[in-house]
């Protein structure tokens, strides 16, 4: 019987209680989430090559979920105190029927562990599936492919998972309990009285209002002022200035807010029809007794947003460049080719060649290329260390590009390229080049002149993208031999068959290779370990940034839409009043919707204030990110933003219809 | 009676709650009239069905049988607008607990029937200012009910029940919170209030002192009319008025045989 009773309550509960039974499906699919990081296809790649960082990553990932567990925690309390509050006056006729405080709450208890093995049951297989989609999307977004793919199922996840929501359930169900045990039956069955709406100084609040903006003004100028000096005492006090300055602006604001709008009604009120002052009173109630909860949402908006925005930027803008060869060998020529020979490696190799790429000590003649770009504005700083000491040989670079399938260069005629692996991934430098080739420079290379064709070449020439040249000559061959300090090849590079990397994917034909060369006793970088060692820092710092900025954009969304509900049921008699004063059911459900508007739009407009403005400051005073970056910043933004709103109107959208719903369910009879 | 100026009309009203055996009659084929200016005063125990029948012409529930017609019109005939419509104009209805918004002012709860009709609280200012110098509230009007007395606050709900002018005044033991103190002044406001503007009131009460400021009282026993008394009020005190409340009440424990 009781048992029946606990699975018929928590039954109740989901059902009456999307935003309630919503949250702890989030949470879970939270945790499982960051757990199973390691199982991730990505992850597991990385790791194979970046053991050390992915292992640090890893040692991070329990601090995460700790940080988690702490804001989830928030998410699960108030949903389950938006459900335990609904439900006061039936426990207080429990303790009157003769229920002892024990049972009630052992009850309580039954009916939370069974909403979150249902929680469980749903959460889970969405979390499993979810991270399968993450792993695959990824992959296929780096350019791994499907098919190295492993199911990325993580049994301790699942388990560290579990723990931690029935941790979290169970802590929020016992401090929401305490005050129930503590309160006398009577307080219980008599529950909907609502606060009472006090008179705060309206100087004071006022006050606090202007301080609260003068603060967020100065933490503005903080962020959009340039960092001045070098002294980074100076800049670390500067942004704890900026920190401070944001976030007691904000809880002062919300402070002296309620004030100001009661002052905006009471002008109003004798002007206006229908229920737009029971409206703006409402509002105005909700801020004076949320105001501290609507500066935290609100920071966590800001948070999320900037964490979302940064994850973004830093997962688009990772500079992997275009796949030119997949292996540069280091070894002998000799020792090469007898690997080479080998029938394992024989026959994954699609072609192999050497590059010819060294140092010169022949000092070359560019007056004509300087005197260009001196000619194109903002090309100073380049005109300043424009140096070339590198040189290339015409047929290593055909071989790359034909390897590639783009068009050989011709050098035949007293000519050379200009070559930089700067190239167009720092945007200026590559146009500014690009331009000042354009008017038919000329490089002299020991009292000769070679002209330089008109367009600057940037393909990696070896798998290693750590290793950049500022500028390098591409020369004829026969040149090369003259001006190399080195004509030993720099390294041999390798191309896979497509056949091959097609069937295992790119990454486990990698892998296979590697360890081929690596048994054979050669040094080597791969294409995509060496973008590993790039990528890894930034997926791992764009996963993690992209995870907590949703999290907090949930959380602080469920509770602001969770403080509304909570409020408004609490005042379920004032709309019974108005019903039997005449008004309409429709009218109070606008009324209702007009009310999570303004008090969604009230979190909103500061978050999103604050947002720019942070975002601004973090982009370009407080790091830097890949030029690549700044070009899409407009993308970038777009797509954060069509995120952000999508996310706003399904929650408001959803906060509306439960207000409805219960609007729609009171009876002019329910008074007391 | 004149039955000319017959304001309500309350024919064969029955009100049964559950169903089959869990029957329980609260209302049991009442009828009477209610004429325009009086002070009609309900009166009977516990559970006689008094609060009920208070909720049938409120249409806060719909009766199970029998009228009520107000003004000529049945209004279990009304539903969405035209029920709005009766709720707010047509009657005006006063709580036992007040049941004021208690984060509007009391000017701002005195409007909320105004606005409810698309009136602007600009555009009754005479109507508001006149009807708290006659419940002697004007001192309150910008504050929140936190800051009033109960017996203020009952009279800033009482200005609300009256601010449309309405047809007929329901009121649900009015007193009923109130200490005596505020229990007379309240009394004494809409005493004054039917006099002179000529308002129906319809009051419950348990109360026999609220009750002798009726000019007419119906008991209820069981869902049926039990008695009826009626004020003499040119010749009779409230007083002696309050005596013959007194003794119906006496007699309504120990059944029909003992009323005078």
């Amino acid at each position: 019987m009781f048992f029946k009773q606990v699975r018929l309550n928590a039954a109740r509960n989901r059902k009456g209680n999307g935003l309630f039974f919503g949250s702890l499906v989030i949470s879970i699919i939270a945790f499982y989430t960051l757990l199973s990081l390691d199982k991730q296809d990505v992850m597991r790649f990385l790791g194979s090559i970046e053991s050390d960082a992915v292992r640090k990553l890893m040692t991070l990932i329990p601090l995460v979920y700790v940080v988690s567990l702490f804001f989830v925690f928030f998410l699960v309390y108030f949903a389950c105190k938006y459900q335990t509050d609904s439900r006061r006056r039936e426990f207080g006729m429990y303790l009157m029927l003769g229920m002892k405080r024990g049972r009630l709450f052992f009850m309580l208890f039954c009916e939370t562990l069974w909403s979150g093995l249902v929680s469980l049951l749903i959460g889970l297989p969405v979390a499993l599936f979810l991270t399968e989609g993450i792993s695959l999307v990824t992959a296929k977004l780096i350019g791994f492919g499907i098919i190295g793919h492993t199911i990325s199922f993580s049994a301790d996840a699942i388990l560290w998972a579990v723990c931690g929501f029935v941790i979290v359930q169970l802590l929020s169900m016992l401090i929401i309990c305490i005050p129930i045990g503590n309160a006398e039956p009577a307080k219980l069955l008599n529950s909907a009285a609502s606060e009472k709406q006090a008179l705060t100084s309206a100087r004071k609040s006022t006050a606090f209002f202007i301080f609260g903006i003068l603060l967020l003004l100065t933490a503005y100028y903080f962020g959009l002022s340039e960092p001045s000096g070098t002294n980074m005492s100076t800049y670390y006090l500067s942004i704890l200035a900026l920190l401070v300055a944001g976030v007691l602006g904000t809880f002062l604001l919300y402070r002296g807010l309620g004030s100001l709008i009661g002052k905006l009604i009471s002008r109003k009120s004798q002007k206006v029809a229908g229920l737009a002052t029971f409206t703006g009173r409402q509002v105005q109630e909700n801020v004076l007794y949320q105001h501290k909860s609507l500066a935290v949402s609100s920071l966590l908006l800001l948070i999320a947003l900037s964490c979302i925005s940064y994850g973004i930027a830093v997962g688009i803008g990772r500079t992997t460049g275009s796949r030119t060869t997949d292996f540069s060998v280091i070894g002998t020529e000799t020792d090469v080719a007898t690997a080479l020979k080998l029938p394992e490696i024989e026959e994954m190799v699609e072609t192999s060649y050497p590059v010819h790429l060294s140092r010169t000590k022949t000092k070359f003649d560019t007056g004509n290329m300087i005197g260009a770009l001196k000619k194109i504005l903002k090309a100073d700083n380049i005109v300043q260390n424009f140096h070339t000491e590198y040189v290339l040989s015409e047929t290593s670079y055909n071989r790359l590009m034909s390897a590639m399938g783009k068009e050989p260069i011709d050098l035949s005629g007293n000519k050379s390229a200009l070559y930089s692996t700067m190239g167009s991934n720092l945007g200026d430098f590559y146009n500014l080049l690009n331009k000042a080739l354009k008017s038919s420079v000329t490089v002299g290379v020991n009292g000769e002149t070679y002209s330089l064709l008109p367009k600057l070449y940037y393909d990696n020439i070896v798998a290693d993208r750590s290793i950049t040249l500022y500028t390098a000559l591409i020369v004829p061959d026969e040149l090369y031999q003259k001006l190399a300090k080195d004509t030993e090849p720099f390294c041999w590079n390798i191309h896979l068959k497509k056949s091959l990397t097609d069937k295992l994917g790119l990454m486990q034909a990698t892998q296979k290779m590697g360890g081929y060369l690596a048994k054979a006793g050669f040094k080597y970088d791969s294409y995509l370990g060496s973008i590993g060692r790039n990528l890894f820092y930034t997926v791992a710092t764009s996963y993690l940034t992209i995870y907590l900025g949703i999290l907090f954009l949930l959380i602080s969304n469920t509770v602001v839409g969770l403080k509304y509900l909570i409020q408004q049921r609490r005042n379920k008699h004032r709309y019974i009043t108005l019903l039997m004063l005449g008004a309409d059911t429709e009218d109070l459900c606008r009324s209702a919707k007009k009310q999570i508007q303004m008090f969604f739009t009230l979190v909103l407009s500061v978050a999103v204030c604050n947002s720019i403005i942070a975002i601004f400051t973090m982009f370009t005073n407080l790091t830097r990110l890949p030029p690549a970056v700044t070009s899409m910043t407009t993308t970038l933004a777009a797509i954060a933003l069509s995120a952000f709103v999508i996310t706003e109107i399904i929650y408001i959208s959803i906060v509306k219809r439960t207000a409805c719903r219960e609007i729609r369910m009171l009876e002019v009879t329910d008074r007391g | 009676m004149n039955t000319n100026n017959r304001i309500l009309q309350v024919d064969g009203l029955t009100k049964i709650y559950g169903k089959d055996n869990n029957k329980t009659e609260a209302l049991r084929g009442i009828s009477f009239d209610v004429l325009e200016g009086e002070f009609l005063g309900i009166m009977g125990a516990s559970g006689s069905g008094k609060t009920t029948l208070l909720n049938c012409i409120a249409t806060m529930i719909k009766p199970s049988s029998g009228k009520v017609v107000l003004r000529g019109k049945d209004i279990s005939t009304f539903t969405g607008s035209g029920l709005a419509n009766y709720r707010g104009k047509k009657i005006g209805y006063l709580f036992q607990e007040f049941e004021l918004l208690d984060n509007l002012t009391a000017r701002e709860n005195i409007t909320l029937p105004l606005a409810l009709h698309g009136i602007t609280g600009k555009n009754a200012e005479n109507d508001i200012r006149q009807i708290a110098s006659k419940l002697d509230i004007a001192e309150v009007l910008n504050k929140f009910p936190s800051q009033m007395s109960g017996g203020q606050k009952q009279r800033v709900a009482a200005a609300r029940a009256l601010i449309l002018n309405p047809s007929i005044v329901l009121a649900d033991e009015p007193t009923g919170a109130l200490d005596n103190k505020n229990s007379k002044i309240l009394m004494d406001k809409l005493c004054a209030i039917s006099d002179e503007d000529h308002k129906t009131i319809m009051m419950v009460t348990h109360d026999a002192n609220a009750a002798s400021y009726c000019s007419r009282i119906l008991f209820i026993q069981d869902g049926r009319l039990f008695h009826e008394l009626r004020r003499n009020m040119a010749t009779e005190t409230s007083a002696s008025f309050y005596k013959r409340i007194v003794t119906v009440m006496a007699q309504l424990g120990g059944g029909s045989a003992n009323v005078l």
